[in-house]
């Protein structure tokens, strides 16, 4: 058998490989629901809502290539939008009491933080790379001082934050209010996640994906054919603000408070964000899933390597039982992060299609159009390339020559 | 020219990751020699010059001056005596022109102070200027620059990566001209990559053809100017 | 008008620590172009390792000049162990290394000196009594320390980079590697060397601001976010702009706490926000920063 296989995209083989993909999953996904504890089964719905503020960064900055570090912004706008609307803090006349539903806030804080993000995506016209991403820190960091900010307490919460609310499983849904809790909000992340994926993938495949993809590769290149960079920029903003909005409105909903001081509304959650998208694979569709996992997962594991350390593999026989060693889980998570960005440097998803490849190769069906020609739609079928020049690329078995120097184009 | 090569290159094979560029090159430089590699674009020119120099994995072997260079580091070749102007000058713009030329003696133990005395000497345009920054010089002083930079390290061997390109034809002859005096009152040997096959063959003593990755033809200057295929492909003679 | 020259000397003297972590950033990104997420939390053990010395009985000084060397080595290691290999198969996942980096040291710091926040003695007099007074503002002879330590710093930076050929090679690295390659300066051990030296001059502003600020796990985080901020405002290749910029903001931030009432301290965020986007959009490279020209 000669390696490796060609399987034509949409063939039936493709299919049956994808069902087998997704069936997988799907038996995870199963036996977490019936077999774990809650708490495990919060980490995964926790790992879930990561997974849908990190589709929402690969598409600005894995698609279009505009460093954002901006996205724990929004996941804690849309936390507090969610929290303020579900409490009545916000005058809404037209609703009683002011005080909302909270399946509905979650769309509330879509629309709210697609407006703020179409706002953000101005300066990306003007500022590039570390500069952008500076300033979309600097404006994380802002609006969490803002939601702390005692003088608009009265709606914020300010210091102390908004407690008291909750979102217990609908009655259609067969679960039992205050006990299911956990499960309702795993079958809701998973809902969403899957929902915004395809309608990610969806952009991705569009005249539109194309287009961010031609921003992100060169933007002088693609105003000159015609891609509206100010319309680019500033939707994708706002479709990936409006993303972490719903995220972080889950969040919100699932803690039943929201409190301005937490890590995830800063520095840190933008980069958890950022973390998670380039260990799955930037610009990747199943990247955000991958990456999150990752995050939360390992994370776990090495806080409780620090907690137990008499536990583990590795240091169970240096150290005694009942000693815990401060700092030990963070070290080593510092340390994994390390050694994946050395040696999976392309994220795990971009890595596991390269390894895939070796076996079998997806290859784009040639349907031949009017001259005999490949049709248009199959040119635009190659794929995207991970801005970090991954071997995403599905048509190639490894990376484009990131040889020691030079890229290749420079030789004469 | 006298006894062995100064410059001996054989099999010498290299390309970008899984890209192979050049096929097994063999060429020479001999001392007092001014030696041409003309190819068109896409042949493999700086590739060379980036093997040679060290800038790039490579297999083959290369040999100056008596001991293997193959496995060696840019700034053991520079020290070994290898020196190069790189294709679009690579001037450090942000750095004054004096700047510039005290870089290039980065590698000399001592005072630099004669080097740069003589160097100014012989490019006086660049007296004129040794205190502006280098991104400011048009481009055939940027080219003289270069040039002078890399004499600055008293190499045997200057590599010349395409130092016409970009260049006015005027500007050109003269520093073909400053070229022909390194060889002849500095006793300089020159490896030369060119498209312009017109001047740089007039200059030099001998070349070779470079097509994609392989050396296809040799001669003198003067055989390959002659010569009917190669007026064709590079003059743009038609017979 | 004394509480006004007090204020503004205070805002100085923590200008001049964000100016020093600024000036540390700048030398990395003009070499490398990588921001080092990683050196607050270097800055921050390297002030912990400074108390742990101290407490032996060392003099502070000495201690400092020890643990800055500290700071060259651990920074130096990052550079050539994390930063280069990676940065050779995708300069992508640079930032994941140094943010695993930034975690592991600041984790290992709590592992290594626990999480109990202490002081740390001033290097210079810091008693009650310890001030002067200029026109008529007392003046505590820390803080105008901190300000002479920004200057001397400034001073030595300034020798080494226009006077030695180390520092010619540092700058012509940091023009143009390829060419500083061809003219045989050893690039891997200039930027070593580039790393090493901020790493240095991080732990010296760490060990600066520590004695005022209390030495915790946590000392360093916020005063990093401010000096990246005070580095892209100045133009991230420019160390007269992270000077600049460190020092404004120190400024800024004294003005908003004594004089702005309505805002406070905790929101300083949003002030910074507004001021950066106010320079950058007219100048997106920041005050002093080099334009960068685009070929397409």
């Amino acid at each position: 058998m000669d390696l490796p296989i060609r399987v034509a995209r949409g063939s039936w083989q493709n299919w049956l490989g994808r069902a087998v993909l997704f069936g997988g999953v799907g038996l995870f996904m199963y036996r977490a629901v019936t077999e774990w504890s809650r708490s495990g089964l919060g980490l995964l719905a926790d790992a879930l809502i990561i997974a849908i503020a990190v589709t929402g960064l690969n598409l600005i900055t894995g698609y279009t290539g505009q460093l954002s570090l901006g996205q724990a912004a929004f996941f804690a706008m849309g936390a507090f939008v969610s929290a303020m609307l579900v409490t009545g803090k916000i005058w809404t006349p037209f609703i009683t009491d002011n005080i909302w539903t909270p399946g509905w806030t979650m769309l509330a804080a879509a629309v709210v933080c697609f407006l703020i993000g179409t706002v953000v995506g101005v300066p990306a016209l003007r500022l590039k790379g570390i500069y952008l991403a500076l300033v979309t820190l600097v404006f994380t960091e802002a609006v969490r001082a803002f939601f702390k900010y005692d003088r608009v307490a009265g709606v914020t919460g300010g210091a102390t934050g908004i407690k008291g609310f909750s979102y217990l499983p609908p009655a259609w849904t067969g679960l039992e209010g205050r006990a299911d809790l956990v499960t309702w909000f795993f079958w809701l992340s998973l809902g969403i996640l899957i929902v915004v994926s395809i309608l990610s993938a969806g952009l991705i495949r569009s005249r539109v994906g194309r287009a961010m993809v031609a921003v992100r590769d060169n933007e002088t290149a693609a105003a000159v054919m015609g891609v509206n960079l100010f319309s680019i920029k500033t939707v994708v903003f706002g479709l990936s603000g409006a993303i972490a909005g719903v995220a972080g409105s889950l969040y919100a909903l699932k803690l039943t408070l929201v409190e301005a001081d937490v890590p995830i509304f800063g520095l840190f959650g933008s980069v958890t964000f950022l973390v998670a998208m380039v260990v799955g694979g930037a610009a990747q569709n199943w990247g955000p899933f991958v990456g999150a996992m990752f995050y939360v997962f390992v994370n776990d594991f090495a806080r409780s390597v620090g907690e137990d350390p008499s536990g583990s593999i590795f240091l169970g026989w240096l150290v005694d039982e009942g000693t815990k060693i401060d700092g030990l889980g963070g070290v080593t998570f510092g340390v994994l992060l390390i050694l994946f960005a050395r040696f999976v440097p392309f994220g795990a998803v971009g890595t596991m299609r390269m390894w895939r490849s070796k076996a079998v190769l997806v290859v784009p069906r040639v349907p031949l159009g009017a001259g005999g020609a490949p049709s248009a739609e199959v040119l635009g079928e190659a794929g995207a390339v991970g801005p970090d020049q991954a071997a995403t690329n599905i048509d190639r078995a490894e990376p484009p020559g990131l040889a020691d120097d030079d890229p290749p184009g420079m030789a004469t | 020219m006298s006894g062995d090569a100064l410059l001996t290159v054989s099999g010498l094979t290299a390309g970008y990751g899984p890209v192979e560029v050049l096929h097994g090159l063999d060429f020479t430089v001999g001392e007092g020699e001014i030696v041409v590699i003309l190819g068109a674009n896409g042949a493999g020119k700086t590739t060379t010059m980036r093997a040679v120099s060290g800038m790039i994995p490579r297999h083959g072997s290369i040999e100056f001056a008596g001991s293997d260079i193959s496995g060696s580091k840019p700034d053991a070749i520079v020290r070994a005596g290898v020196s190069q102007v790189p294709q679009g000058r690579g001037t450090f713009t942000d750095l004054t022109v004096e700047d510039n030329l005290l870089a290039g003696g980065y590698t000399l133990k001592g005072s630099v102070e004669e080097d740069l005395d003589r160097w100014f000497e012989v490019f006086p345009r660049l007296s004129e200027r040794r205190d502006q920054k280098a991104g400011s010089l048009s481009g055939g002083e940027q080219q003289m620059l270069a040039v002078a930079r890399a004499m600055m390290s008293r190499p045997k061997l200057l590599l010349c990566d395409e130092p016409s390109l970009g260049l006015a034809p005027l500007i050109t002859k003269e520093l073909f001209r400053v070229l022909g005096t390194l060889r002849d009152e500095h006793g300089m040997s020159l490896l030369v990559v060119e498209q312009n096959a017109g001047m740089s063959l007039a200059l030099a003593d001998r070349a070779y053809v470079l097509e994609t990755g392989s050396i296809v033809a040799t001669g003198t200057g003067d055989e390959l100017l002659a010569d009917d295929t190669i007026k064709e492909a590079y003059l743009g003679v038609v017979n | 008008m004394s509480l006004f020259i007090e204020r503004m000397i205070n805002g100085l003297a923590d200008g001049s620590i964000y100016a020093l972590l600024a000036l540390a950033l700048v030398v990395v990104f003009r070499s490398t172009g990588q921001l080092n997420f990683a050196q607050g939390e270097i800055g921050t053990m390297g002030a912990f390792f400074v108390s742990t010395l101290t407490l032996t009985g060392l003099p502070v000084w000495l201690s400092i000049g020890l643990a800055m060397v500290l700071g060259f080595v651990v920074s130096a290691g990052v550079e050539r162990v994390v930063v280069r290999p990676i940065e050779h198969r995708n300069p992508g996942a640079v930032i994941v290394a140094l943010i695993g980096v930034f975690l592991a040291v600041n984790q290992a710091v709590a592992m290594i000196w626990g999480v109990d926040a202490r002081n740390l003695p001033s290097v210079f007099p810091d008693d009650a009594d310890d001030f002067v007074t200029i026109f008529g503002a007392p003046v505590r002879i820390a803080r105008l320390g901190v300000i002479g330590v920004l200057v001397v710093v400034l001073f030595l930076l300034w020798l080494l980079f226009a006077k030695t050929k180390i520092g010619l090679g540092m700058r012509a690295v940091a023009n143009n590697q390829e060419s500083s390659n061809l003219v045989g300066i050893r690039v891997g051990s200039v930027l070593v060397l580039g790393w090493g030296l901020a790493g240095a001059i991080g732990v010296l502003a760490a060990a600066m601001l520590a004695p005022s600020a209390g030495l915790s796990g946590s000392l360093m985080l916020s005063p990093f976010l401010i000096a990246s901020v005070a580095a892209v405002l100045g133009g991230l290749d420019s160390p007269v702009g992270a000077v600049v910029g460190g020092l404004l903001i120190g400024i800024v931030e004294a003005v908003i706490v004594g004089y702005v009432d309505f805002l406070g301290a905790d929101m300083l965020m949003p002030v910074m926000l507004v001021i950066l986007l106010g320079v950058l959009l007219l100048r997106p490279s920041g005050l002093f920063g080099s334009e960068r020209v685009e070929r397409v």
